[in-house]
């Protein structure tokens, strides 16, 4: 089984055929179109997406219904295609659909890009960065907002 | 911000060589054609933000803060 130095577990070995393409990259990492998703259970529920050609690129995520459970994925006609989603389907109805929300830290906190969700066919491991149409949903969704809404209750 | 009215077929000049078209109305979409150099970048505006969005993720955590983080997302979700 090959392996891969990775930025925040030292190596990592990986299966070649759990393999995630992005044909496009991602807005910024145009040349990175291979990750790996690593979960780790003393790190549940947080997902990190390694780049397989750079050890020092590795993305922090949470699936995008963790955050938002009613979330709606909207995207265009070109990350459609990049997906390859078989055409009886639609994002909103697939089931082979995973949603990851890229996290940061920022003056303002933590945040995740609900915006522009990591998309992954579950498939064909394609993926790509669909940035939703619409203005729907915040690029710097505060995830401090969920414990203010549940310290209400 | 400078707003002009457009038809289509009509155009807008930046400088002596960037030259936008407007092509096509819908209701909800305005179809655009560009015209530059090959030196200036054209990309949609929004790509431009997830690309500084996305910068800013990569660069976001130290081994060491990820146990502060998982602590933080978990009283969170």
């Amino acid at each position: 089984m090959p392996n891969c130095q990775t930025k925040y577990f030292k190596t990592s070995d990986y299966d070649e055929a759990s393999v995630l393409n992005f044909p496009a990259g991602l807005p910024g990492f145009e040349s990175e179109q291979r990750f790996i998703a690593l979960e780790q259970p003393a790190h549940n529920p947080l997902v990190f997406l390694q780049s397989l050609a750079t050890p020092d690129l590795c993305f922090v995520a949470l699936p995008v219904l963790a955050i938002e459970p009613s979330y709606e994925l909207e995207m265009d006609e070109s990350d459609l295609e990049l997906l390859a989603l078989d055409p009886s389907e639609t994002p909103a109805t697939s089931k082979g659909l995973l949603r990851l929300a890229l996290v940061t830290i920022s003056e303002s906190g933590i945040t995740a890009n609900l915006l522009a969700p990591i998309v992954i066919n579950t498939a064909s491991l394609r993926a790509v960065q669909a940035i939703s149409p619409g203005q729907k949903y915040s690029r710097q969704h505060p995830l401090r907002e969920v414990v203010r809404e549940a310290a209400c209750l | 911000m400078l707003v002009i009215r457009r038809h289509p077929g009509d155009s807008i000049r930046i400088g002596d060589d960037i030259e936008i078209h407007i092509l096509e109305l819908s209701p909800s979409k305005v179809t655009v054609g560009v015209n530059a150099p090959r030196a200036v970048s054209v990309t949609r505006g929004e790509i431009a933000l997830t690309k500084e969005q996305n910068l800013a993720a990569a660069d976001s955590f130290t081994v060491d803060r990820l146990t502060d983080l998982t602590g933080a997302v978990r009283r969170v979700l």
